[in-house]
C-alpha cells in the first residue's frame, strides 16, 4: 500500500464519516429493536403526540421499528450510505419536528424514541435532552450526507473506491455515491 | 532520429494509453458488478426482514375476531370483560396488573369500582392491557382465566395487592397458579388454562383495541366513554372519583 492510499483510508474524512455511520445507524438499529418488540407501545407512542389521526398514527407506530432497523442495518454495514443518511436524516428532522410541536403544544409526553413513550409526569419531560440527542444524530446524518465515503464500508468495497490501490485516481472519494 | 520513428514512437504512445484507458474502463466495469452483486446480496435481505417485520405488525396489530374469549367479553367493547352489560352509566377501565399508577388508582378507587361491578349500579368494563411486558401478557391471561371461573374481582383485586416490580421475573406458572389458587380457582383447570395460554390470543386483541380506542397510558378510566380529567387529579382523589361517578348518575 502506498503512502498516499494509506493516507486515504484512513483519513480524518473517512473515519470521522465511519463514526457518523456508527453513531446514527447504531442508534437507530437499537430504537428501532426496542420498538419492535413492543408494537402496541411503540403505536401508544406515536398516538401520544396528537399529530396524525389515530387510524395513521397506528400504522406508523407498527411499522416505523422496522423502517429504522432497515435504515440502520444499511448505515451500519455502508451500503448505499448517501441514500440511508438521507432517509435518517430526514427521520431525525420528523422526530425533532414531532418533539417540539408536543412541548410547542404544552403536552407531557416521552418522546418514545427507545421503546415506552406516551404521557408522563409534567415533571419527567425531557424534551431538551430528547431534542439535543436528535440534533446530534441530525449532524451525523447530514455529514454522510456530504461526505458518505468511509472505512470500512460495503460502497467501499463493492467499488473499490477506498481500498484498491489501481486508478485510485479514477475514483475520487468527493464524487462517492454521485 | 528520424520524422518515421518519431511519429511511429508517438503511435505507440497513444496505442499504449488506449490499452491503458481500456484496462482501467474494464476494471471500472468490474468493480461496477462487484458493488452491484455486493448491494444486491446484502439489500435483499434488509429488505426483506423490514417487509416481514412491517407486516407481521400490521397483521397482528388487527383485531381478531376468531380468538378464544371469556365468556363475559364482548367484542363491541373491545373485548373488554363486562359486568353488568344492561346497567348505566358505563365505566370503563384501562389497566395494566403489573403498573404502578394502575396499582395507585386501584388502592384509592379500587373498591368503588369493585363494588360497582357487584352491586349492578354500573356496566364496568375491564380492558387488560399488557405494555409492560410478557408477565403483563401472564397476568391479563391469568384473569381471564380467572373471568372463566366467574372470579376476575378477586383475583384482579389480589394481584393489586401482591403487585411486584415490573419484570422482575416474579410471576411464573407457579406464583401466578398461586394467586389464583388463593383465590378460590379450582387449581387443574385454571393450571391448564395458564399453561396453554388459553386467552393470549385475546390478550392481544386488548392491545389492538386499545390501539384503536386511543388509549395511550394505564390506567385510562372513562365514565360513559369520556376519560376522567387527569390534570385534575380524579384518578388519585376518592372525592372527585365519587363525584364524577355521581354526576353521571350513580346512586
Amino acid at each position: 500500500m502506498d503512502v498516499k492510499n494509506f493516507a486515504r483510508k484512513y483519513s480524518s474524512v473517512n473515519l470521522l464519516a465511519l463514526l457518523a455511520r456508527l453513531i446514527l445507524g447504531g442508534a437507530l438499529l437499537y430504537a428501532g429493536a426496542l420498538k419492535a418488540l413492543h408494537p402496541y407501545q411503540a403505536a401508544a407512542a406515536v398516538r401520544a403526540y396528537e399529530i396524525l389521526p389515530v387510524a395513521l398514527a397506528n400504522p406508523l407506530g407498527y411499522t416505523l421499528p422496522w423502517i429504522e432497523i432497515g435504515v440502520g442495518i444499511i448505515l451500519v454495514l455502508g451500503l448505499y450510505v448517501r441514500i440511508g443518511a438521507i432517509l435518517g436524516s430526514a427521520m431525525m428532522l420528523i422526530f425533532i419536528g414531532g418533539v417540539s410541536s408536543a412541548w410547542a403544544r404544552g403536552l407531557s409526553i416521552d418522546c418514545g424514541c427507545f421503546g415506552g413513550g406516551g404521557a408522563v409526569d409534567p415533571s419527567k419531560t425531557a424534551y431538551v435532552s430528547e431534542i439535543l440527542r436528535d440534533v446530534l444524530f441530525l449532524l451525523c446524518g447530514a455529514f454522510l450526507v456530504w461526505r458518505p465515503g468511509s472505512r470500512w464500508s460495503l460502497d467501499a468495497m463493492g467499488s473499490g473506491r477506498i481500498t484498491e490501490d489501481l486508478y485510485e485516481d479514477e475514483f475520487d472519494v468527493d464524487e462517492m455515491e454521485g | 532520429m528520424s520524422e518515421e520513428s518519431k511519429e511511429s514512437r508517438s503511435q505507440a504512445r497513444l496505442a499504449a494509453a488506449a490499452e491503458r484507458k481500456a484496462l482501467a474502463e474494464t476494471a471500472a466495469k468490474k468493480a461496477r458488478r462487484n458493488r452491484l452483486l455486493v448491494s444486491l446480496a446484502v439489500i435483499a435481505p434488509i429488505l426483506l426482514v423490514v417487509i416481514v417485520g412491517v407486516s407481521i405488525s400490521l397483521v397482528k396489530s388487527k383485531v381478531d375476531s376468531t380468538v378464544t374469549a371469556p365468556t363475559i367479553a364482548s367484542k363491541s367493547d373491545g373485548y373488554g370483560l363486562v359486568f353488568n352489560p344492561s346497567a348505566k352509566p358505563q365505566i370503563d377501565v384501562w389497566e395494566d396488573f403489573q403498573c404502578p399508577a394502575c396499582k395507585n388508582f386501584e388502592d384509592v378507587n379500587g373498591a368503588t369500582v369493585h363494588a360497582l361491578a357487584q352491586n349492578g349500579k354500573a356496566r364496568v368494563v375491564f380492558h387488560s392491557l399488557s405494555f409492560l411486558g410478557a408477565e403483563s401478557v401472564i397476568l391479563a391471561n391469568a384473569g381471564a382465566c380467572a373471568a372463566e371461573e366467574g372470579k376476575f374481582l378477586e383475583f384482579h383485586d389480589y394481584l393489586y395487592k401482591n403487585q411486584k416490580p415490573e419484570n422482575s421475573a416474579y410471576w411464573g406458572l407457579s406464583q401466578v397458579t398461586a394467586a389464583g389458587v388463593a383465590v378460590g380457582l379450582p387449581e387443574k383447570t385454571y393450571k391448564s388454562c395458564l399453561k396453554t395460554g388459553k386467552y393470549a390470543k385475546w390478550v392481544e386483541n386488548i392491545s389492538a383495541a386499545g390501539a384503536k380506542a386511543n388509549i395511550n397510558q394505564t390506567p385510562t378510566v372513562l365514565i360513559n366513554g369520556k376519560e376522567i380529567d387527569r390534570n385534575a387529579g380524579i384518578y388519585l382523589d376518592p372525592k372527585l372519583f365519587n363525584k364524577a361517578l355521581a354526576d353521571a348518575g350513580v346512586k
